[in-house]
């Protein structure tokens, strides 16, 4: 019986070694994909690993990284959300807005924003749990939605297409020093998202391996029928991970709006496809039940490294793209290849 | 008082009445066996009783009380768990949290993960499985690996019934063994266990009492396994109220014999298909026989004794090991689907509607879908040629309704499978191979589609059909083949061959 033959190799006789283990976790491509662009822009210009260049490139990995770590989240329990890049244009929107025109304190204002993010996300997770359409569709509804009432409501409000002056409200100082600040350090000037967005991989790696919620959270993704039969709670489960999306979208939006003091009205577009092409670079399949948040983080990594690499390097800007689209097939096409071998491993 | 007392359930579904008063009672630390042929109802009423299904009528009573089985969740509670046959693991989890999906071991939310791999870990020792590391992610291990994963997650839950619907299906023989020692230490402790097998050595090994389903009804009540002789449960399975109609088989037609060099020389055409000890390793071994023109040949076996798969391999789905097949006389290159389409053959699989159809395409569209290059000009398909010829095989099939731009999906199983019949024959073939040509279709419809087949064989064309129902393949074809665990243990005229023998065969593989 060959079935027979095949568990015995496989769980007897056949000990996984350490190198194995370290092959087959998701994040894999991701890190060649890192190791790979930082030593590719390391040689092209001295400055990239300097100091200040880390601080440099870790500014931008940051606030994606934040929405990276969320969207792969959503992925592995087996969903999208398209609407997450524009929503953060509407939390920061919604903070400079209130703060400036209608004579909120900043933190007020900021609590508005995320009870609105909150909502998008629940009415975002309902949709797809109540209607069972797909969430690519339902999301890409609510990004057109949002992307229009952006600007609609902000020229009606103001005649032109940005709001700002936040500097002058009153609580600036104090919610710019917890989300905005940057810090001198070693001739660096390191910005405090980098805290934040470490802060949120760790937490989300916390709840993805340690627990009960991060279990279901794989359920859903990998086999959702499977994880009802046994009682997981799919549609809550689902609806939290939207409304965690939603959340993560308020804190970048707030980052933002803080640290520049004004808002465009078209912010946040067109970064939706980012976010999952970091979090799919960091091992999320398509198809949910699979990934990880450290992933999805050194996809993000990956990106501020290009972005400002490539301005370092002193090269166009328009050769950004071209890389990230290298970048994601080299670390897709290395995911993939370590799971064919994964799986022959087990035959 | 019994632990499980089932009274009169029924469950009807759109056209079938798959359960009409069932009843069901299990003692606690019993091994009760279920048993009936393929469509009896066992599925409908394990799906009952693990709460997937509502019941129309009757009356389930647990521990004394009756109960409502809303749902998966509420079955569990009561401490009814179910190992289906298709194992239910999420592939991304590991195996101690694939044990404890849904009832994590935690507290304020957090996994005592060390705690739950100990405690997965001792499942899998009692499963006598310890060699299965509990952190080890479900995807790598094997099918019977995670067998064991989904037992360890049935005893996790403490529970007082347990369903098991074939496990020895995926397991090694010496796997068995183990398998009944566990039932039996389960049942020692005071746990029931109802035991779904179609293999009656096994029943007489580890069951106390057997029910017997026939067509929705229960037809014996708590027979003691060890003693009750074969042919009185075969019986039981057997004696039928649904009666089969079969078309009548040709009597000794005369089709001018043209190089025929069987020696039985009955007056059927040409050889059509030969196949020579044909081998997949692991599905089945030294596979030969043929199929003349005019012919209908008959696989029965069980599911899982290797039909589909010799069937598949015919085809070219499946690259055999070694053997050969011939199409009227030449080889068919093996494991070309392709090219064994246009060599003439044409399949109708098992799974109608996932294997082939496209559901949300009109009739016409999926009837002309394999005869495309025949419609298309210089890249442009020939609407009104394709609709044309659709049209006709649809009134040829007698398809209902008769309207070709209807999506297929609004017909039923009985016409869509002469939509895929309808397929092969737009474009002249030689040899039809069908998987169990009327799962889903209901008994009037039938009657229908033997004909249909009947009269195809007759215009000529060779058919090799694989069916779980013997009295199906036994009305139907004209020789029969009894396949059992990947081999060809018997073959013999249809006309010479009954129900008890070949369910006998098929079942214990004696050859009384």
């Amino acid at each position: 019986m060959t079935t027979a033959e095949a568990a015995r190799r496989d769980e007897r006789v056949a000990r996984v070694s350490p190198v194995r283990r370290v092959l087959v976790r998701p994040e894999l491509g991701s890190v060649v994909g890192a190791i790979v662009v930082f030593a590719f822009f390391a040689a092209q210009s001295p400055v990239f690993w300097s100091v200040s260049g880390v601080s440099n490139w870790l500014d931008p990995a940051s606030t994606l990284g934040i929405m990276a770590v969320a969207i792969a989240l959503l992925m592995i329990g087996g969903e999208f959300d398209l609407s997450a890049g524009v929503l953060t244009g509407s939390t920061g929107l919604i903070l400079v807005t209130l703060a400036t025109r209608y004579g909120l304190d900043v933190w007020s204002a900021m609590a508005a924003g995320l009870v609105f993010a909150l909502a998008v996300g629940f009415l975002n997770g309902l949709l797809v749990v109540r209607t069972r359409l797909p969430s690519f569709i339902v999301t890409l509804g609510t990004f057109l939605m949002l992307q229009g009432l952006n600007l609609g409501v902000t020229k009606l409000l103001t005649g032109t297409v940005q709001v700002g002056g936040l500097r002058q409200a009153p609580g600036y100082e104090g919610a710019r020093q917890v989300f905005a600040a940057s810090v001198p350090l070693a001739g660096g000037d390191f910005r405090v998202a980098i805290v934040w967005w470490l802060a949120v991989t760790a937490l989300a790696t916390w709840v993805l391996m340690r627990t009960r919620a991060g279990n279901w959270i794989f359920a859903v993704g990998g086999n959702e029928q499977a994880a009802r039969a046994v009682g997981v709670p799919a549609a809550r489960v689902k609806v939290g991970l939207f409304m965690t999306t939603a959340a993560a979208a308020w804190l970048v939006g707030t980052i933002t709006a803080l640290r520049f003091s004004s808002v465009q009205a078209n912010a946040g577009i067109g970064q939706e496809f980012t976010f999952i092409i970091a979090a799919v670079i960091g091992g999320c399949l398509l198809t949910g039940g699979y990934g990880s948040a450290i992933g999805a983080s050194i996809g993000a990594l990956i990106f501020g490294m290009a972005d400002k690499g490539i301005v370092f390097a002193g090269w166009d800007a328009d050769w950004f793209t071209f890389f990230l689209g290298a970048m994601l097939l080299l670390a897709t096409l290395t995911n993939s290849l370590v799971r064919r071998y994964a799986e022959e491993v087990r035959r | 008082m019994p632990l499980l007392r089932m009274r009169g359930i029924t469950k009807r579904f759109p056209g079938v009445r798959a359960l009409d008063g069932v009843d069901l009672e299990v003692e606690a630390g019993e091994v009760h066996c279920l048993l009936g042929q393929n469509g009896a109802g066992k599925s409908t009423l394990i799906k009952v009783l693990s709460g997937v299904h509502q019941p129309d009528e009757g009356e389930v009573r647990f521990g004394g009380e009756p109960v409502r089985l809303a749902g998966p969740t509420a079955a569990m509670r009561l401490g009814i768990a179910t190992i289906y046959q298709e194992l239910d693991l999420v592939d991304g989890l590991s195996v101690a949290e694939n044990v404890f999906l849904g009832h994590e071991r935690a507290s304020y939310g957090f996994v005592r993960r060390r705690e739950a791999a100990r405690a997965a870990g001792e499942l899998l020792a009692r499963l006598g499985h310890p060699e299965i590391p509990p952190n080890r992610l479900v995807e790598r291990l094997s099918p019977a690996g995670k067998q064991v994963v989904s037992m360890a997650r049935a005893l996790s839950h403490d529970a007082r019934l347990i369903i098991m619907d074939e496990p020895s299906a995926a397991l090694a023989h010496d796997e068995v063994a183990n398998l009944f020692r566990l039932v039996r230490e389960l049942t020692s402790a005071g746990v029931a266990v109802i035991y779904i097998s179609h293999r009656l050595e096994e029943i007489r090994e580890i069951g106390d009492r057997v029910t017997v389903l026939k067509d929705g009804r229960t037809v014996a009540v708590g027979l003691p396994a060890a003693t009750t002789p074969t042919p009185e449960i075969v019986r039981l399975m057997t004696g039928r109220s649904v009666e089969y109609v079969f078309p009548p088989r040709r009597p000794r037609p005369a089709v001018p014999e043209a190089g025929g060099r069987d020696p039985e020389a009955d007056g059927l055409g040409t050889e059509i298909l030969r196949v020579e000890g044909l081998t997949v390793p692991g599905e089945f071994a030294d596979v030969s026989f043929s199929v003349r023109a005019g012919e209908i040949v008959g696989l029965a076996g069980l599911v899982g004794s290797g039909r589909t798969e010799i069937l598949e391999t015919v085809y070219g789905l499946r690259r055999p090991s070694a053997g050969r097949v011939l199409l009227d006389g030449r080889p068919v290159r093996p494991g070309s689907a392709a090219r064994a389409v246009r060599l003439g053959m044409g399949l109708a699989p098992e799974e109608r509607k996932s294997q082939a159809l496209l559901l949300e395409d009109s009739l016409a569209d999926n009837i002309t879908l394999a005869g495309l290059p025949r419609y298309s000009r210089l890249g442009w398909l020939d609407r009104r040629r394709a609709l044309a010829d659709a049209a006709e095989q649809i009134a040829a099939l007698d398809v209902r309704p008769a309207d070709a731009r209807r999506p297929v999906k609004t017909l039923s199983g009985g016409n869509q499978q002469k939509a895929v019949l309808a397929r092969w024959l737009i474009n002249g073939r030689r040899l039809l191979l069908l998987d169990e040509p009327t799962r889903g279709v209901d008994v009037g419809a039938r009657a229908e589609l033997y004909a249909l087949i009947r009269r195809l064989a007759d215009a000529g064309l060779g058919v090799l059909l694989v069916s779980s129902e013997v009295p199906e393949v036994l009305g139907l074809a004209d020789r029969v083949l009894v396949v059992r665990e990947g081999r060809v243990i018997h073959q013999a005229d249809a006309r010479d061959l009954d129900e008890h023998r070949v369910l006998d065969m098929i079942m214990e593989g004696s050859l009384s």
